[in-house]
């Protein structure tokens, strides 16, 4: 029993929507709230957030931005009539729906698909809400969805240059980030600002929101296995305490955050996750 | 002079065990159980005590008729098969999952614990006997045929029932309520079904096309199983009592303790279910031909001493590490099973006793190097569970570890018990009354999920009892609804 998938399309260099049949979590699904997908048998499981969905049709939308083994062999290899494995979800707590006033609500590269539901909703609920899209120049996505939802949708980007590698990339991309946060947060007022990106970058826009004094919320992406608050893989440190993200989040207050461990712990299989993709860039050059 | 009896035979006739040397490098099961032959010889030494006095049938949770299952071996022991069929009949009609629990089971505080064989020699082995029976069954579809034999026989009620959870007591709720000829759901949060024998038991302690084979079983008697379900996310209770006539929760206790110390989310601090997980229902041990990753040190500590401890320590024995099993009480309170604790001696994992962790130490990198443990000192007194009270001492030891792994316990799982109406206790386990129903009227629920951690056997008795109870429940309900 897997889930098909209606439609495919890229949306801008390395970002994949799927368009997935699955009426248990379209049913149900709140913004803010993600799924746990399986593609293959041999597999990992891995969380994606729906973007939009019709509870009437049962379908969902993901959008992956093709980066590891997983996400590249799903680029690579479902086409639409082909079946996601599973699904699970939805997971994880809805985005809190109050009227909080003047919301910035930010999106890391494809962080920002992730504050696609959740800035329409609050828009919808009665706040008055600017995104920001920090992201290099090819992946730009979902601009006119957001210009035709929100208040205000602003796109910061910038040319990738020749030869940069991941390093390079993210540190322009905090660069970037932070200059434009700080130009915002000095010109008008917010009542609240709301992050999804890398651990990475969550933090460097978190130090400038700090020094404003702004309330700031933080969609945390720690690694996850079951998502059902089961293995602990995901845990962070949260005001002292140990929280597990997908039961207790994943949206957190970004003051309590100890940004450092979650930054080491979203790392530590780099090196394997290295080792993966290698391998099966290899094995597609051994199939041709 | 005692009188002589013809065939006393004091000794075990053994399993086959592969060596230490060789299994520690691979996940293949350990023991290779008896063959027909060895199983007749086995079970030859059953006395075959009354039933009403036999202290096997007494020992066992969900009371097989042990003598009776053991004397089909003998008694058709020229016909293999036929031999095995009663066997299984007998075993059935108490225990739908004798392939594991002749595995998993603690037979030494169970069915053999008073087996009077003991008083002169080997207690019989019960447990790989039923494993055996189940084996021999499966690999020769007996278990189909006699199944098939019990299908055609069942009268559809009409009513349903939703389950929650396809561990042992799921599972086993749901094949007695099937057979009872209910429509039967199972709502499963992850993508395999079978609960802890499939994330948690490793395969080389059950092979996990064992649980497959056992899931299949269900499906042919028409059990539904919906993975990917969450309760109390994709769906909740209160939806599930408007769509079927009764639920029966057996979430399990999938919540892990942590070490309440500095450190514990540095890197490489794993729960045994996390890790586990990742190395059974993942397959981490397979990669990188299967995707999901998992790090395994040089130095293993593993923190606790029940069986998911020795599961754990003997997994990280597999990758090659040096595993050493840290407990905070002393060798006589060990709780996991008396060959689980065996095999992981023999397979080199080593034990350190009365430490209790005080401080999880860390590099530059989030890294976990060491564990500072506090030296513990056993008391006279007892705690309610009979083991020794412990106290600190005030000394301190350090061990070296890479990868640090805490088996300390689990609680239920959260998204249930935050259910409206549902009554759960100080420690979240779900309050049931003496017919399993909880405080939700046509809600059941049993297994670890009411119980905290315990065992196979136990949440299987408890799937039978609330399946019983959930019959009569709606058996009351039909004959209401006839009358109206
Ligand atoms: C709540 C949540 C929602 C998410 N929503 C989206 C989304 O809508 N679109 C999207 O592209 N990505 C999303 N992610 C991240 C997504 O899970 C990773 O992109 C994906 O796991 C990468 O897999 P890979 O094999 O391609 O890469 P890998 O090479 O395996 O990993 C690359 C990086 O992805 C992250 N990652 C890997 N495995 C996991 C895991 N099991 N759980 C969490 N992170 C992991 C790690 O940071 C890792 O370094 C979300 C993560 C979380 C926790
Ligand atoms: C590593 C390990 C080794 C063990 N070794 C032994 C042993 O040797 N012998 C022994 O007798 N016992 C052993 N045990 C204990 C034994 O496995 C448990 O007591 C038993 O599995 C409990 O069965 P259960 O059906 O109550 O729950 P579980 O087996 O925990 O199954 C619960 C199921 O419910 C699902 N679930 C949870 N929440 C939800 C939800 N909200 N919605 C849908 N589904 C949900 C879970 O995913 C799971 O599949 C061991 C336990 C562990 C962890
Ligand atoms: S179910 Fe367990 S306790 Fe009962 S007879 Fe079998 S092995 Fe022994
Ligand atoms: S107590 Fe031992 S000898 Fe007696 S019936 Fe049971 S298994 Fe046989
Ligand atoms: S992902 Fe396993 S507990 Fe959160």
């Amino acid at each position: 029993m897997g889930y098909e998938i209606l439609d495919k399309k890229e949306l801008a260099m390395n970002e994949v929507l799927y368009k997935v049949h699955a009426p248990h979590v379209a049913r149900k699904v709140r913004p803010g709230q993600f799924v746990i997908i399986r593609a293959f048998p041999t597999g990992e499981r891995i969380p994606l957030t729906p973007i939009k969905w019709d509870r009437e049709e049962g379908w969902i939308e993901l959008v992956t931005f093709v980066r590891g083994k997983t996400t590249m062999r799903m680029a690579n290899e479902l086409r639409p009539g082909d079946e996601l494995l599973n699904v699970a979800g939805p997971l994880g707590n809805p985005a809190p729906m109050k009227k909080f006033g003047r919301i910035l609500a930010i999106g890391l590269i494809t962080g920002m698909v992730e504050v696609f539901p959740i800035a329409k909703a609050w828009q919808e609920f009665g706040n008055d809400v600017t995104t920001l899209h920090v992201t290099p120049e090819p992946m730009t996505i979902l601009k006119e969805d957001f210009e035709r939802s929100v208040s205000r949708h602003i796109v910061e980007s910038y040319q990738l240059q020749p030869g940069w590698g991941m390093n390079e990339i993210a540190q322009e991309l905090v660069r970037r980030a932070v200059a434009k946060v700080r130009e915002l947060l000095e010109g008008e007022h917010w009542d609240l600002v709301f992050i999804v990106g890398p651990a990475g970058g969550e933090k460097a826009v978190f130090e400038v929101v700090k020094e404003y004094g702004i309330p700031m919320e933080a969609d945390l992406h720690p690694i996850m296995v079951d998502g059902t608050g089961m293995c602990g893989s995901c845990r962070i440190l949260y005001d002292g305490e140990v929280k597990f993200a997908c039961i207790d989040g994943p949206g957190f207050d970004a003051y309590k955050v100890d940004w450092d461990q979650l930054i080491h712990r979203v790392g530590f299989y780099a090196d394997m996750e290295r080792r993966a993709l290698e391998e099966y860039l290899k094995s597609l050059r051994g199939s041709e | 002079m005692a009188r002589k009896k013809p065939k006393l035979i004091k000794e075990r006739v053994p399993t086959i065990e592969r060596p230490a040397e060789e299994r520690v490098h691979d996940f293949k099961e350990v023991n290779l159980g008896y063959t027909f032959e060895l199983a007749v010889k086995e079970a030859e030494r059953c006395l075959q005590c009354p039933a009403e006095y036999a202290p096997c049938i007494k020992g066992c949770p969900v009371h097989i008729d042990i003598p009776g299952f053991i004397s089909k071996l003998v008694e058709y022991r020229d016909n293999p098969d036929k031999a095995v069929k009663e066997a299984l009949n007998v075993i059935w009609a108490c225990n739908s999952l004798p392939a594991t629990t002749g595995r998993v089971c603690p037979q030494e505080d169970q069915c053999e614990k008073n087996c009077v064989m003991g008083k002169v020699g080997d207690k019989v082995n019960i447990g790989k006997l039923e494993r055996f029976v189940a084996d021999y069954a499966r690999e020769k579809g007996i278990d189909d045929e006699l199944l098939f034999e019990i299908v055609p026989s069942i009268e559809k009620k009409g009513q349903s029932v939703a389950i929650i959870g396809a561990g042992p007591a799921g599972l086993t709720a749901a094949g007695e309520l099937a057979k009872d000829g209910y429509d039967v759901t199972i709502y499963e949060a992850l993508h395999e079904p079978g609960g802890v024998l499939m994330y948690g038991i490793p395969e080389f302690r059950l092979p996990k096309d064992i649980v497959e084979k056992e899931i299949d079983k269900l499906r042919k008697l028409g059990v539904k199983i919906l993975t990917d379900h969450i309760v109390g996310k994709t769906v909740t209770i209160e939806e599930l009592l408007q769509e079927y006539d009764a639920v029966f929760i057996g979430s399990g206790a999938g919540t892990p303790r942590l070490v309440r110390a500095p450190g514990v989310n540095l890197n490489g601090i794993y729960t045994a279910n996390e890790f586990l997980t990742r190395v059974n229902l993942m397959k981490a041990y397979l990669f990188p031909q299967y995707d999901t990753p998992v790090k395994v040190g040089k130095k293993v500590v593993v923190i606790g001493a029940g069986n998911t401890a020795m599961d754990a320590a003997r997994s990280a024995r597999r990758f090659g590490a040096e595993v050493t099993i840290a407990y905070r009480r002393g060798e006589e309170d060990v709780s996991a099973r008396v060959e689980e604790v065996a095999h992981a001696k023999e397979e080199g994992v080593k034990f350190v006793y009365f430490v209790n962790p005080a401080e999880f130490i860390g590099d530059e990198n989030g890294n976990v190097k060491a564990v500072k443990f506090e030296k513990m000192r056993p008391l006279e007194e007892r705690d309610a569970r009979g083991k020794r009270k412990i106290e600190g001492t005030g000394e301190y030891v350090t061990l070296e570890a890479d990868t640090v792994i805490i088996a300390i316990g689990k609680h239920p799982n959260r998204l249930i018990i935050n259910t409206p109406g549902l009554e759960v206790d100080r420690r979240g386990k779900i309050v049931v009354d003496e017919n399993l129903m909880t405080s939700i009227p046509g809600v059941f629920a049993g297994g670890d999920a009411i119980r905290g951690e315990a065992t196979v056997i136990l949440a299987m008795g408890d799937g039978r009892r609330a399946a019983k109870a959930i019959h009569e429940y709606l058996t009351k309900k039909r004959e209401e609804k006839a009358n109206a």
